[in-house]
């Protein structure tokens, strides 16, 4: 193995000086602003979400059809739920998977996904983290119909959806299953990629950035068969966007 | 892998005459190259961010030793270990150490163009490990037993019923062929078992954040999130320029690849893991390995003249410009990095000598350095290293022109630095033709211009120059 400090000895050389030159000014980059600036800047987008939260979910809607969505904007819960075992029902789903964003609960998911005649589970381990109990629910996500998220953030600029999966958020549920549900609440969509990096930085500075992060923008795809697009190579092959509206 | 970059001529000659090749490749490096213009179009700050993301990677490469540093502290903080790799052949054995070590079974490879610099995939593959590449096109590719063509679309040149006979062992000759989305179909079912039953993942890198040890990943297939979420061990492969310092770069960096790679203004899936999986989640991987490689990267950075290289995002856009690779494709150039980026990178990484055919193959048009998202100056790198071909110092395995060639390009200067000697040449020149010019053409002339003419005519040198046939004329109007 190549020792650390020789590797990065001849990196310095290579470089033509003799000793790290530490970067003084970084004004080049987004740079390693302190902890009070990440926060200044992460409130801004937080209250820009939620000032500007019709104007920014308009957007979002438009552009996530564009990026392969199916958008329905529900007019209140009944119709959201009502949406979802339909989706059920016309799949002809025996098993959900769900996450457990407090969104799914507030809009009675379970309920509708049981009247269509699916099973649900959430996927959430209890704690129990044991190889047999991790393959258990990767089996279950795998043989999943349909799996139904919250959505951490959205970007109006793309019309993404953003998870950072955590207990109760299996990072496979929107993945594995071919048909993948989310549910936006209104106030949660952020301008563009600016936002939710500055809000990443800020969780960064203050210890609490999350495992990971996925930006999902429309159905798996691919083109790598004669530059024709055909969606649904690993990833679902459809997925839906729910609209919740503001009251 | 091995360089085989002095096939370059017969490789091109190939290519160039296989008309099926020509339509497919065509097509796609078209839509990729209006897909790039276009979204450069719709982005109003477009060059601010170009020049933004140059600032960052500049910036990056001049303190790179101190950001790779930080980047390594920060993997390991995060419960990662890091191992640096001098060569292609040091990271694979690294690997294939860890998968025996671990009682891997099963390997799924997300794309990653250094690993195939290391040539991974085969030694796993022979060193007992199912190692299965997941990105359709380079799953194509593997089946295929054959080398990426393209740094995005690496199965650019394969047509349906090709990619039929590898899918379907059933398929024949002469059978309808299935339209694309069957095909994708195919590939799906098959690989949804790999990834079922994988127990290690191979993934690159699109960029390493130094200051929290994350890497972020781009595809549209989802294969790099699978790689990063159902094996119980994630290795990640990188060469040493491949990072950026913070985490709010990755919003330029991103915007920047992603539209010069397919056009897209943001891809389907961007994921970002910062390292093994955490307490709270529910999976990921029970280990994560940073595997960080020089492999001759630092001939670059030693080299003022060619370090802008580093500054590389591995997008493509330089290849769907080049009217060259367009034409010669992407195996021509007998290495892992094809087109203009690969013109460049390629000679310095494996030695000029054998590959002076790479630097030479371009018109210098500069559509490389136009539709570059760090705007790397590729053709000022293309003539040094033209430069460095005819005059470069010998030991150091880059001057390539022969003594015979210099010769001539000696004699050729002198002739054209006197006018006596320009006309003497140039009347030589005209009578040496005469006997090979058919109506001011030469058609099938003798050696060395046959290389011209076995392809197209060459316009035969005149009796009387402009400079006599003016002196007439100017006589005759008096």
């Amino acid at each position: 193995m190549a020792d650390r400090a020789k590797f990065l000895a001849r990196v310095t050389a290579g470089l033509g000086r003799t000793e790290v030159l530490v970067p003084t000014s970084i004004t080049e980059t987004a740079g390693f602003e302190d902890a009070a600036t990440a926060k200044v800047n992460a409130d801004k987008a937080s209250n820009d979400a939620s000032e500007r939260s019709s104007e920014l979910t308009d957007q979002m809607a438009a552009e996530a059809a564009k990026a392969g969505w199916k958008v329905h904007r529900a007019s209140n819960s009944e119709d959201a739920a009502g949406y979802i075992a339909s989706i059920c029902a016309q799949k002809k789903a025996t098993s959900v998977l769900r996450s457990n964003h407090d969104v799914l609960d507030e809009i009675g998911v379970d309920l509708a996904v049981t009247t269509s005649g699916a099973t649900v589970s959430k996927t959430e381990h209890s704690g129990d983290y044991s190889p047999y109990q991790i393959q258990e629910s990767k089996n279950k996500a795998f043989s999943a119909d349909i799996g139904i998220t919250g959505v951490d953030y959205g970007i109006a600029e793309t019309g993404t959806v953003v998870l950072h999966p955590r207990r109760g958020l299996s990072r496979l549920v929107s993945l594995a299953p071919p048909i993948h549900i989310a549910v936006l609440r209104p106030g949660e969509v952020l301008d563009s990629l600016d936002e939710l990096f500055a809000m990443e930085r800020n969780d960064f500075m203050s210890g609490k950035l999350s495992g990971s992060m996925n930006l999902i923008s429309g159905p798996s795809k691919t083109a790598d068969i004669e530059g024709t697009t055909v969606t649904g190579i690993h990833g679902p092959l459809e997925v839906h966007l729910i609209i919740l509206t503001d009251d | 892998m091995k360089p085989l970059t002095l096939n370059f001529r017969s490789k091109a000659a190939l290519t160039i005459s296989d008309a099926q090749i020509q339509q497919s490749i065509e097509h796609v490096y078209t839509g990729f190259f209006n897909g790039r213009l276009s979204a450069a179009d719709n982005t109003p700050d477009w060059e601010d961010l170009r020049t933004k993301g140059k600032a960052i990677k500049d910036h990056t490469i001049a303190h790179l030793d101190y950001y790779l540093g930080l980047l390594a502290d920060n993997v390991e903080k995060n419960g990662g270990s890091v191992f640096f790799a001098d060569d292609g052949e040091e990271a694979r054995q690294h690997i294939i150490d860890l998968a025996y070590k671990r009682k891997i079974k099963t390997v799924i490879k997300s794309k990653s163009m250094v690993s195939e610099e290391m040539g991974l995939a085969e030694a796993m593959n022979d060193a007992g490990f199912e190692t299965v590449e997941t990105d359709l096109g380079e799953y194509i590719i593997q089946l295929a037993n054959e080398t990426p063509y393209h740094l995005i679309a690496p199965a650019v040149h394969k047509s349906r019923a090709d990619v039929a006979k590898l899918l379907d062992d059933d398929y024949k000759d002469g059978d309808p062929v299935p339209d694309a989305t069957e095909l994708t179909m195919l590939a799906r079912e098959k690989l949804r078992g790999v990834f079922e039953r994988a127990d290690m993942s191979v993934t690159g890198v699109n960029f390493a954040v130094a200051e929290s040890g994350s890497i972020a990943l781009v595809t549209n297939e989802g294969n790099g999130r699978m790689s990063t979420t159902v094996p119980r061990v994630h290795v990640a492969v990188m060469g040493i320029e491949k990072l950026v310092p913070s985490i709010q770069d990755l919003s330029t960096m991103l915007r920047i690849l992603i539209r010069s790679a397919t056009g897209q203004r943001i891809s389907t899936y961007v994921t970002m893991v910062n390292g093994k999986r955490k307490y709270d989640e529910e999976e990921g991987p029970e280990e994560f390995h940073l595997v960080i490689m020089n492999n001759g990267r630092q001939k670059l950075l030693e080299d003022p003249l060619m370090r802008e290289s580093l500054n590389c995002i591995r997008c493509g856009a330089c290849l769907n410009a080049c009217p060259v690779y367009r034409k010669v494709g992407g195996h021509a150039y007998g290495w892992v990095y094809p087109g203009p980026i690969g013109a460049i990178v390629t000679p310095v990484l494996t030695g000029l000598k054998d590959a002076s055919n790479l630097p030479s193959a371009s018109s210098l048009c500069g559509a490389c350095h136009d539709s570059c998202p760090v705007k790397i100056n590729i053709p000022r790198m293309l003539l040094e290293l033209r430069y460095r071909t005819a005059e470069g110092s010998s030991d150091n395995n880059e001057r390539a022109s022969s003594a015979k060639e210099r010769a001539i390009w000696k004699a050729w200067r002198m002739g054209m630095m006197g006018r006596r000697r320009f006309d003497i040449g140039s009347r030589i020149a005209s009578i040496a033709m005469k006997p090979f010019s058919r109506n001011g053409w030469l058609k099938n002339a003798p050696p060395p211009i046959s290389g011209w003419t076995s392809t197209r005519d060459f316009p035969a040198i005149t009796a009387s120059s402009l400079k006599s046939r003016l002196k007439k004329r100017n006589r005759g109007s008096k």
